[in-house]
């Protein structure tokens, strides 16, 4: 052990007088951050995919009186103007509809009820109902989308009920002449279509892991929960490379021929490795914290996912370096490699629930996993709320410095 | 009695088609004994040294060191080694002090032990007032004292120098050799590589010369210089017509061997004090005059050239 924390102190102190490498580490992540924060105005969210929404239509139109309202408002919710921002699914029944949210497939759900048409057609001014909105609260921007469409038919049924309201009642006066009746109309769509409204939106929410009340998340605290992953990750490989570099420089070498076992040698470069990351992440989230005023969320889920990304970005550091050669190598290789993890696991994109195709690939990306747990974290959620988003990137850690261990034993030994 | 013990030691890399780099490599080095491997670059010398440091795997064959073998009792033979690398191997961003603890933590020593002995390398290496210095600010010839330094913290029974004065101006070389003469009569064994003839000459109890892999020969000094009887050769340059002094040398009464080497022509005779004269006779005669001559007694060169036909420097 001793000789464990004697190779890490040495790494260690071989980096803090790395000026290149610690501007890299601390200061690239919280500039980027900053610039794309303030960019992007420095609050709310914002998505990139189209928002994946279930439509449930169980209303029961088309009535005497008129087409189905609810087949109206799902196919504007489906309309070619609106395919670039929501794609819609048609679901058979509420439950399927909801299902399709709480696994993570669509961002929301529309249940159109079955009394739609009727409390429209019916001539009742009394008669109300509801279109229930069943959504991710992590994917506002999709959930606003489809709540304002939504939201947009009603309001002209709404509008159209109270007209025609309106009109009936000023004709039980009497028989007026038809401008005065198109008029009255007009009065009554205008002014009393939303606030009479015998149809509204019910929105609820899935429950969210810990069913805590969940809290907006800036767009600079997402950045910067990406540019933190993304840059442990290279903060890791810089460490990391040191093998190569000593390997060049006779020292490691050297070390073999001290009674000194490759275990520990390697377990001693995983722990700066490790250390490294955990310290940028610290130093990323305090200054996040004091400069940006993030809000990270509690402090045992916090822990555990800095923990775990530290983990990941040093196996994956490992991993990286027993399938190269050279420092330049590893360099350019180990590039690559995080530049397509961040890419697809979302890193640049500031958003942790991405959905449709983006989403599952996010999913086969440990920084994809990662990114969630962070967002999930910073909306209220606390560590049992995240366990998958620990548990998944614990494992490929795991994997990565397992196999970064018997490739580099396999190599030296 | 023998401490190191090597049998048909044996290193192939990439098998079956790579280079064989040591072939059938044997020798004994007795305790307090320094052991030089003498051979040209790429003779093989560093690959055995690294088989014998349990850094190389070998291919075939086996070596003991102190009753321990290298091939399934490495952690004991590392325990007893210490390694000298032909290139500098410490931390440049350290200074030589916290390199010298770091490597003593490596060979498993510990507080106060640690520090005295670390206390004792600085005064051996004599660079106590520069302990504090980075070694990256120091001079080869400190590195190179540093280097040495490192592989005795542990006080092993073997020493290990690969090369060890490559690079360094003639005082540095001077102290190093002085300090391993100093090891050896302190009891320590060594085993040495060079491909300096002098260092050797100077330095070594025994010798083994190396070839593409082979231990061509073995022996004290005087042991492998009789392998090329009492024969001197003479180096001699002159102004025009090499190729046809040459030809007319070997003609000369006394000379056993004329070869030509570059711009020169190399002489092997048994009497050079006779020889000489007829030299310069000869050059005379056929109108050229000598510029340079050279007349060199028998030594391990001359008994590699014998055993290679060719040159140590190679």
């Amino acid at each position: 052990m001793t000789k464990i924390l004697t190779i890490a102190w040495k790494d260690l102190r071989s980096t803090a007088r790395n000026a290149p490498a610690l501007a890299m580490m601390l200061l690239a992540p919280l500039a980027l951050a900053a610039l794309l924060g303030f960019a992007f105005g420095g609050g709310g969210g914002f998505d990139i995919a189209a928002t994946e929404v279930a439509v449930a239509n169980l209303d029961q139109g088309p009535t005497a009186v008129g087409e189905s309202a609810g087949a109206a408002v799902a196919g504007i919710l489906g309309s070619p103007g609106l395919k670039d921002v929501l794609s819609v699914q048609k679901k058979g029944d509420a439950a399927a509809a909801r299902a399709a949210v709480d696994d993570g497939k669509d961002a929301v759900a529309v249940i159109i009820p079955a009394d739609f048409s009727t409390v429209i057609y019916g001539g009742s001014p009394l008669a109300k109902t509801q279109v229930e909105l069943y959504e991710n609260p992590t994917q506002e921007i999709g959930g606003a989308i489809a709540e304002g469409v939504v939201g947009q038919a009603l309001l002209e049924f709404n509008g159209a009920r109270a007209a025609a309201a309106g009109a009936l009642a000023l004709r039980s006066q009497g028989d007026p002449p038809a401008a005065v009746l198109a008029k009255r109309a007009a009065q009554q769509f205008t002014h009393a279509g939303g606030v009479t409204a015998g149809l509204d939106i019910s929105q609820r929410t899935p429950r969210l892991p810990g069913d805590q009340k969940t809290k907006d998340v800036s767009v600079t605290g997402a950045i910067l929960a990406g540019m933190m992953v993304f840059f442990m990750f290279f903060g890791a490989a810089n460490v990391a490379r040191t093998i190569l570099d000593e390997d060049r420089a006779g020292t490691l070498p050297r070390l073999f021929t001290t009674p000194t076992s490759y275990g520990v040698i390697l377990g001693g470069k995983f722990a700066s490795v490790f250390v490294t990351v955990m310290i940028q992440a610290v130093i990323l989230l305090v200054a996040g914290r004091l400069i940006f005023s993030i809000d990270w969320g509690r402090l045992d889920a916090v822990v555990l996912l800095t923990l775990v990304a530290a983990g990941v970005a040093s196996g994956l550091a490992l991993l990286v370096i027993s399938l190269t050669r050279t420092p330049a190598q590893a360099g350019a290789i180990g590039a690559g490699v995080y530049l397509v993890l961040a890419l697809a696991g979302g890193n640049f994109t500031g958003t942790a629930q991405a959905g449709g195709t983006f989403g599952i690939v996010q999913k086969f990306t440990p920084n994809g996993w990662l990114l969630q747990g962070w967002d999930a974290t910073m909306r209220g959620g606390g560590s049992a709320d995240i366990r998958w988003q620990l548990l998944v990137p614990l494992g490929f850690a795991v994997a990565f410095f397992f196999v970064a261990v018997l490739r580099i034993r396999r190599r030296f030994a | 009695m023998s401490i190191v013990e090597v049998q048909e030691l044996r290193k192939q890399y990439d098998p079956p088609k790579g280079v064989l780099a040591v072939d059938g490599v044997s020798f004994d080095i007795a305790g307090g004994e320094i052991f030089s491997l003498l051979g040209p670059n790429g003779a093989g010398k560093s690959t055995t040294i690294s088989m014998l440091s349990c850094l190389l795997r070998p291919s075939g064959g086996d070596a003991c060191v102190a009753g321990h073998s290298v091939v399934t009792e490495a952690q004991a033979v590392k325990e007893v080694i210490g390694v000298v690398p032909q290139d500098i191997a410490l931390y440049p961003d350290m200074s030589a002090r916290e390199n010298l603890l770091f490597w003593g933590r490596m060979y498993g020593l510990s507080g106060e032990a640690l520090k005295k002995r670390v206390d004792e390398i600085l005064e051996l290496i004599t660079l106590v007032d520069r302990q504090k210095d980075r070694v990256e600010k120091f001079s080869g010839g400190m590195k190179r004292r540093v280097n040495i330094g490192v592989a005795l913290l542990h006080k092993p029974k073997v020493l290990y120098l690969d090369e060890p004065t490559v690079g360094i101006d003639p005082q540095s070389r001077r102290s190093i050799l002085d300090g391993i003469l100093a090891l050896r009569d302190q009891g320590m064994t060594i085993l040495y590589t060079t491909h300096y003839m002098a260092e050797a000459q100077e330095l070594s109890d025994r010798i083994g010369i190396v070839d593409h892999g082979r231990m061509i020969a073995t022996g004290t000094h005087e042991e492998l210089v009789k392998v090329v009887g009492e024969e001197a050769r003479v180096t001699a340059r002159v102004d025009h017509y090499l190729e046809g002094m040459a030809e007319r040398w070997r003609e000369v009464k006394g000379v056993e061997k004329v070869d030509l080497e570059e711009d020169e022509a190399v002489l092997v005779t048994q009497d050079p004090n006779e020889v000489l004269p007829r030299l310069f006779e000869a050059a005379a005669a056929a109108g050229a005059r000598i510029t340079e001559i050279n007349v060199t007694e028998p030594n391990l060169e001359m008994v590699f050239l014998h055993l290679t036909g060719r040159a140590l420097r190679e």
